[in-house]
């Protein structure tokens, strides 16, 4: 009798809980879904209330988008991301490395330094980095651009790797120092190899951020290494809002995102909980 | 080919020491074990004859060579650590060629030396696996068969047998003396199972606190403890100690009761006072001597162990029969003719 009460109980607490989840997604997507339904709608059902309820999907947002310069702003993007997130691995992995294992006074600091140069907020930087790149013609150039995500990613790499490195066991590089491997050819042929779901976990977030940015790319740049999200907000002007572009420019910056968390949902979850648990 | 021998070494950490002026001689080809509880400096003492920790004073000599700063690699050791250390992304024969290949060993080299030490250990099956497809027992093969196949001067083992489960332990434990005995190579190993470093050591180090206790052959520490610590330490069940009064002509506890004390040398009249110590082993029940009252029955079937006491003082017995013996009783020990300890009760340090 009890038991049976009791399994009632925990059926409609697991009940409301889902119900709270789903009601809980609802909100938080729906807008995603409405911006998506947008960006298929002919531009006169947009602003149609119910009666554009039900339309005839049109990719013409799509098309008009292409034909115009949003495609080398979606390359800028990809470029900018990608560059920034490949150096920022290739620099920082080893500084993370060297960090984990170097037996250094104020090793503590140092870490936390370079993560405070992650936590500043983007706007104390905008104008020294503005000033600086007009005096060095780096404004509205694509290395500009690489060259801001590079050092905001770098303090992100360096901290998640130098995470995933203590979390590690020595014995291995141990091992291999014994078996006549120097400390580079150990990082190189032993850790690395070892730290595959943590670098892909470090480089979708580095790139997302990156992808993501709105603000370096809206100040530092006008026309030649604009990036997506950048030129989406240019469709709003004095002609009026092209709200149809902006819904499918929209839905292509989330395409990459979406894609990557899906894809690598397996690494994410293991990269971030690497280390949690012993092995 | 001289052995390992290391001379007045010392290990500080900031101001802490940890190891304290340690030597120990290592003949060539001996197998020898450290042994001692945990955070005696055992590991340390290995890691640094290893090369993975800096010496702070004194010398270590491989192979008639001073290697205090050679780097580990050129130090012609191999070691196989307690956790395996295997690479994960490599099958088990890149696992045990990995030295070789580094060194730029021909190809064909490498192979037949992987096949050699896989033939040995039985590993000729797995070559082509991943380490976490194989079982514990192997994963510890693998991990010996790398350090075979570089035949080196020196094979250092860091608690090789504790992440085994009982069965498995006993195994490669036959396993591992079993290839001493055909390979002949200069072995240390660190261990805190005592049993594991009397049944395969030619020489026992015990270590307590970054100093030796001991040093010796594993009967002649069974035989024969420096002192309390080694004396509790060897032998398991571990030895009974009854503090006791000696004044030159008998031993009595504390309770008044008198200890057999043939072939002791009892010194002057003045009351001096020691731990006397009798191994578990050595004790049998006979229809006179020393008075005790049973409290525990342990049948394990090949013998039986009896907790007792003797005055106030708890004492295990060890006896071959099958005793119908129940908690209360009152029971006489006997000691086996010679085989008492007398250690001075402030050092610790044996009398006889």
């Amino acid at each position: 009798m009890s038991n049976n009460r009791l399994d009632a109980k925990t059926r409609r607490s697991r009940l409301l809980a889902n119900a709270i989840v789903i009601v809980l997604a609802v909100i938080t997507l729906l807008p995603f879904l409405w911006f998506v339904v947008m960006s298929f709608k002919p531009a006169d059902d947009i602003f149609a209330g119910v009666d554009g309820f039900f339309f005839t999907p049109t990719l013409e947002n799509y098309t008009s988008l292409w034909s115009d310069r949003f495609a080398a702003s979606m390359m800028n993007s990809f470029i900018t991301s990608s560059v920034s997130t490949a150096l920022a691995l290739v620099i920082g992995t080893p500084g993370a490395y060297a960090l984990s294992r170097a037996t250094m006074k104020r090793e503590r600091t140092f870490s936390l330094l370079i993560l405070a140069s992650r936590m500043a907020p983007p706007v104390a930087f905008a104008i020294p980095y503005f000033l600086v790149y007009r005096y060095m013609g780096l404004l509205d150039t694509r290395l500009g651009l690489i060259t801001v995500y590079l050092t905001f990613n770098l303090a992100l790499v360096v901290w998640l790797m130098r995470n995933f490195f203590d979390a590690t066991p020595r014995a291995l590089e141990e091992a291999a120092w014994i078996d006549g491997a120097s400390l580079w050819k150990t990082f190189m042929v032993i850790v690395l190899p070892m730290s595959g779901p943590a670098l892909v976990t470090t480089a979708i977030l580095c790139f997302l951020y990156s992808w993501n940015d709105f603000f370096f790319a809206l100040t530092l740049t006008r026309n030649n290494a604009m990036t997506a999200p950048v030129e989406v907000v240019n469709f709003m002007n004095y002609e009026g809002w092209e709200w149809g572009k902006i819904a499918a420019g929209g839905t292509l910056i989330m395409v990459p995102v979406l894609a990557f968390s899906l894809l690598m949902r397996k690494y994410l979850v293991a990269g971030m909980t690497a280390g949690a648990v012993k092995g | 080919m001289n052995g390992v021998r290391i001379e007045g070494v010392r290990k500080t950490y900031g101001s802490v020491d940890v190891i304290h002026g340690v030597s120990i001689d290592i003949e060539d080809g001996e197998f020898v074990t450290l042994v001692g509880p945990s955070g005696c400096g055992k590991s340390t003492l290995l890691r640094m004859i290893a090369g993975l920790e800096t010496i702070s004073d004194g010398t270590i000599n491989i192979a008639g060579r001073v290697v205090n700063d050679v780097a580990p690699k050129d130090r012609d050791i191999a070691m196989v650590f307690q956790n395996y250390a295997l690479y994960p992304h490599m099958t088990v024969a890149q696992n045990m060629g990995f030295s070789l290949k580094l060194r730029g060993v021909d190809g064909m080299k490498i192979k037949s030396a992987v096949d050699a030490a896989a033939d040995i250990l039985d590993l000729s099956k797995l070559l082509e696996r991943y380490p976490k497809q194989l079982s514990g027992g192997q994963r510890q093969r693998v991990a010996m068969g790398r350090a075979i196949v570089r035949d080196p001067e020196v094979f250092l083992f860091d608690e090789p047998l504790s992440n085994l489960d009982a069965k498995l332990r006993v195994q490669m434990r036959s396993e591992i003396k079993g290839l001493h005995q055909r390979l002949r190579t200069t072995t240390v190993y660190v261990t805190h199972d005592q049993i594991e470093a009397m049944t395969m050591a030619d020489k026992i180090v015990v270590m307590r606190d970054g100093r030796v206790e001991q040093v010796g052959k594993p009967l002649d520490l069974y035989d024969r403890p420096a002192n309390l610590f080694v004396a509790g330490f060897i032998g398991s069940p571990s030895m009974n100690f009854l503090p006791a009064t000696i004044d030159g002509r008998s031993v009595r506890t504390a309770d008044g009761i008198e200890l057999p004390a043939d072939d002791l040398p009892l010194g002057g009249d003045a009351p001096r006072k020691v731990v006397y110590g009798i191994r578990p082993e050595h004790l049998t029940i006979g229809a006179d001597g020393i008075p005790a009252t049973v409290t525990l029955v342990e049948p394990t079937g090949a013998e039986t162990v009896l907790l007792l006491t003797v005055g106030k003082e708890a004492v295990t017995a060890v006896v071959k029969d099958r005793l119908a013996l129940s908690p209360g009783d009152r029971v006489f020990l006997q000691i086996r003719k010679g085989a008492q300890h007398v250690f001075d009760a402030g050092s610790g340090v044996r009398l006889d």
